[in-house]
């Protein structure tokens, strides 16, 4: 069996797993899908619906820069609980309203990447697109065992300005996350 | 001690820890990019502390209020000390937070005045109007640059694309079809490959005919505007050129911007930041409070404790624990000397104590002692106070006067005479020698008691008890009934005995001299001498004879009788004797009351008396005389005895010698010896009974004798009511 051929086996399994759409709060998966690259890395597409509600809008308005993080796990299926995860990344990028150009700004933390967009909508649409974002080497994996991955997404309040931390604990509005995605993969 | 310690260093631990906590709550918030990660474990720390803290302030003032209720020794005092102190600790921190917090809302409320608003928004706008500028003048440049392009195919726009970016001294230029598809770039940096992607929603104002100029802000912080525009020659094209503004427009907009936006931040946490303030202040507050609380309730108690401590030595001394001793406190204040003088105390009072148990001991000892000789005395002792109160008296004080005196404590002598008629001499006696005001004294006390007569020898003398009370009495009696009876029978038997050896020996020569003189000269005398002889002798003869009975009747007194005692039952016994008198001249009359009485009495000499009663009788009453012999049962303190009385209706007894006619030698009669009723006397007394002579209110003598009664077989029958004549 050449690469090719379990490259598409792989986009054929991962493309019949059922899509998640389960909100929590203002975040929500409309797609999620791992592919196999040429390469042999294993591929993480997403696309990510974020609703903010009106208080955090309002703090994005007034320049409080949003810390959006998006969080993908992978362990062992039969792995104990004090097992460490085979892989983790944190994908961090924050949003940002700049007052004089009028324009909504998104930076990757990791990439040191920058955007900006004309209107908070498009800035959104493209925080929620993740597209072949590499998660591991298929390589790494053992290939007999079962691994669970799971991928979350939500907004990092520890970032927020030091006044705002307390009650964005304790306001409901500022718990923005998803309910986790979680599948079960043999690689 | 180490239950206080663990707690006073748990507690102080805590607040370190807190205060520790809050400092570096105080640092995050001032250095928020560096510690700004800690603020909330920090936060989460200090609550949890906090309310630890309260837990331990709450178990104390939980023990406090326990100990009240319980009034345990030293808690009042120290409830009062900690509501003091907290008192004292509350008020002043309650007013410093409050006005903490109404300087602090107003502090940063003074941030945000409306004048800074508007400068701020003016110095947006003029940052705006200045980049405005440049973009129209970058727009209007890139456009006039697209439409310079004179060839029609897109190739040949990409070919020129380096020349219109330098020409323009653009950072970056690229070019786009109307799908955006990125047709060629160009690039200050020749790194770059790839442009910067315009926006979705500014390529399609684009397309939709209107061109997008903007500015933002470019990988190294500069600011950059961006310019879209379409080609107007209808090549499909999009240019996207991207400008490096002036460096020193970029720099005063970009502070603009910062100032800008850090002052709207701020102005929207507005309530944010005041929320922190006072969640931090009241933090605060709240451990001011609470180790003010525990501090005030821990200085209580531990100042308290030695009071307390004392307090609860003062009640086990009071309920008789004189081995207290309370644990030294380490400070040396007047505290830690009221403790040790309290010590010292105790010390005394338990050697005191034990001295004083010692003492008791040995006074019980010598009470055990003296009441075990007391009491084996067969002498009465009675104690007396000063007013005549009988206090204690021994078991033969009991028995001599036959009541139980140690139920009269406390009770006058008087009460005696009432509880014993018999009594009343003794009491009087006694009483009277106090009122007289004899300290000392001695007596002979005769009773007259069921039993019969009582001699009692007394001695009186004072009794000191305490050194500045009046003192007491002691009466030592002894019962010398039988004492006096013997001396008195010796004496008299003494007397009669030398009676008969004087007398009896020369009566026998002279009897025999006389009928020898009558024998010899009667026959030879002539008669009328022969007569005188006769009757001279015949005289001295009969002296003789009766001198002889005489001093017999004094053999008899003074000769020691043994009687042979038996059971006689009375009634019977008396209409016995009565009977040997039937036939006389005299009228006999019987009145038997005590059927089936008997008491225990040798018949013989018990015969004697009673003939030697009824004969007195007979002499008194005289030829035509009436006699009665009646006999009836009475019982006194317990004692059930018999009367048997013999009365006569003659003259009566002398008032005179009425007292002494039992004594020998006293008689009122012409002949006899005078002995008769001193031995009846005497038998009556050999039985335990005594003998009384009477007259009667209507004439008339009796006497009358009282025996203890043994007991009854009294079986209902009717008592013996009769005469004889």
């Amino acid at each position: 069996m050449n690469a090719i051929t379990r490259l598409l086996l792989f986009a054929i399994l991962f493309s019949c797993l059922p899509l998640v759409a389960i909100a929590d709060e203002g975040v929500d998966f409309r797609r999620v899908a791992l592919t196999l690259s040429e390469d042999g890395r294993i591929l993480l597409d997403a696309e990510i619906v974020y609703d903010l509600n009106e208080t955090v809008a309002e703090a994005l308005e007034n320049g409080v820069p949003l810390t959006f993080e998006t969080h993908v796990q992978m362990r062992r299926a039969e792995a104990w609980i004090w097992e460490s995860d085979v892989v983790e990344h944190r994908l961090r990028t924050v949003l940002r309203f700049r007052p004089l150009s009028g324009l909504y700004e998104l930076r990757n933390l990791s990439g040191d990447e920058q955007l900006s967009f004309a209107t908070r909508a498009a800035a959104l649409g493209a925080l929620g697109r993740i597209v072949g974002m590499p998660i591991v080497a298929r390589d790494d994996l053992d290939l007999d065992q079962d691994y669970l991955v799971q991928v979350d997404v939500r907004l990092d309040i520890e970032a927020l300005p030091l006044p705002m931390r307390p009650m964005a604990y304790l306001d409901g509005d500022w718990s923005l996350s998803s309910e986790p995605w979680e599948w079960r993969l043999r690689p | 001690m180490r239950h206080w310690r663990v707690d006073a260093l748990a507690a102080a631990m805590l607040v370190v820890l807190l205060l520790a906590s809050l400092h570096m709550i105080s640092a995050a918030v001032q250095r928020s990019e560096e510690l700004g990660q800690w603020f909330i474990p920090l936060l989460l720390f200090t609550v949890v502390g906090l309310v630890l803290l309260f837990a331990l302030v709450g178990w104390n003032l939980g023990q406090l209020l326990r100990d009240y209720r319980r009034r345990v020794a030293g808690s009042r005092l120290s409830a009062r000390l900690s509501v003091l102190f907290l008192v004292l600790a509350l008020l002043p921190v309650s007013v410093v937070y409050f006005y903490s917090i109404r300087f602090l809302s107003s502090g940063i409320d003074s941030w945000f005045d409306l004048q800074v608003d508007s400068a701020m928004e003016d110095a947006l706008s003029l940052s705006k109007l200045s980049l405005d500028l440049h973009k129209l003048e970058r727009l209007k440049l890139s456009e006039n640059l697209l439409n310079s392009v004179e060839d029609s195919s897109q190739t040949a726009v990409a070919l020129s694309i380096d020349g219109l970016r330098e020409t323009a001294g653009a950072s970056e230029m690229s070019l786009f079809d109307v799908q955006g598809k990125v047709l060629a770039v160009s690039h200050a940096n020749p790194e770059f490959l790839a442009p910067t992607p315009p926006d979705g929603g500014m390529v399609q104002q684009v397309v939709g005919g209107e061109n997008y100029v903007g500015v933002a802000n470019g990988p190294d912080g500069r600011l950059v505007v961006r310019c879209l525009v379409l080609d107007k020659a209808q090549r499909g094209l999009v240019l996207q050129a991207l400008y490096p503004v002036p460096q020193s427009l970029s720099e005063l907009s970009a502070s603009v911007q910062e100032a800008y936006e850090a002052y709207r931040t701020r102005a929207y946490m507005r309530g944010q930041i005041k929320f922190s303030f006072a969640l931090s202040l009241s933090l605060v507050l709240l451990l001011g409070l609470f180790a003010a609380a525990w501090a005030a309730v821990f200085t209580a108690r531990r100042l308290v404790q030695p009071i307390s401590a004392i307090a609860e030595g003062t009640r086990a001394v009071a309920e008789g624990d004189y081995s207290k001793q309370l644990p030294q406190p380490k400070v040396e204040d007047e505290l830690g000397l009221l403790v040790s003088s309290f010590n010292a105390m105790t010390r005394r009072i338990a050697r005191a104590h034990n001295a004083l148990q010692e003492n008791r001991r040995k006074l019980q000892t010598q009470h055990s002692y003296l009441e075990t000789v007391l009491r084996g005395l067969s002498t009465g002792v009675m104690a007396l106070d000063a007013e005549g109160r009988i206090q204690t008296a021994n078991r033969a004080a009991d028995q001599i006067l036959g009541v139980e005196l140690g139920d009269l404590e406390g009770e006058s002598m008087n009460v005696l005479a009432e509880l014993s008629e018999s009594l009343q001499p003794f009491v009087e006696r006694i009483v009277e020698g106090f009122a007289r005001g004899v300290r000392e004294g001695r007596a002979e006390i005769t009773l007259y008691r069921g039993g019969g007569r009582q001699v009692l020898l007394c001695r009186h003398s004072p009794l000191e008890t305490e050194a500045d009370a009046p003192p007491g009495h002691v009466l030592v009696f002894d019962d010398v009934t039988e004492l006096v009876k013997a001396q008195r029978d010796a004496a008299w038997g003494e007397v009669a005995r030398r009676l008969a050896h004087e007398i009896k020996n020369p009566l026998t020569p002279i009897q025999l001299s006389a009928e020898r003189l009558r024998r010899k000269y009667l026959d030879k005398m002539p008669p009328d001498d022969g007569e005188v002889l006769d009757r001279a002798t015949h005289t001295i003869v009969q002296q003789v004879e009766a001198m002889k009975a005489m001093v017999n009747d004094f053999s008899d007194y003074a000769k020691p009788t043994k009687l042979q005692l038996k059971s006689l039952e009375v009634d019977p016994f008396l209409a016995e004797v009565a009977a040997l008198y039937e036939g006389g001249t005299q009228h006999l009359t019987m009145a038997l009351d005590v059927p089936g009485m008997v008491v225990e009495a040798d018949p013989v000499r018990l015969r004697q008396v009673l003939h030697n009663l009824i004969k007195n009788g007979l002499e008194a009453a005289g030829r035509d005389g009436h006699i009665t012999i009646s006999s009836h049962g009475g019982e006194e303190e317990g004692r059930d005895y018999v009367e048997i009385a013999v009365n006569d209706d003659g003259p009566g007894f002398d008032p005179d010698l009425i007292r002494q006619v039992f004594e020998p030698y006293v008689t009122n009669k012409t002949k006899g010896t005078g002995l008769g009723l001193a031995i009846v006397k005497r038998i009556v007394a050999e039985h335990g009974g005594i003998i009384r002579a009477e007259n009667d209110s209507d004439g008339g003598g009796r006497v009358v004798l009282r025996l203890p009664a043994i007991g009854s077989t009294h079986t209902g029958e009717p008592s013996v009511q009769g005469g004889r004549a």
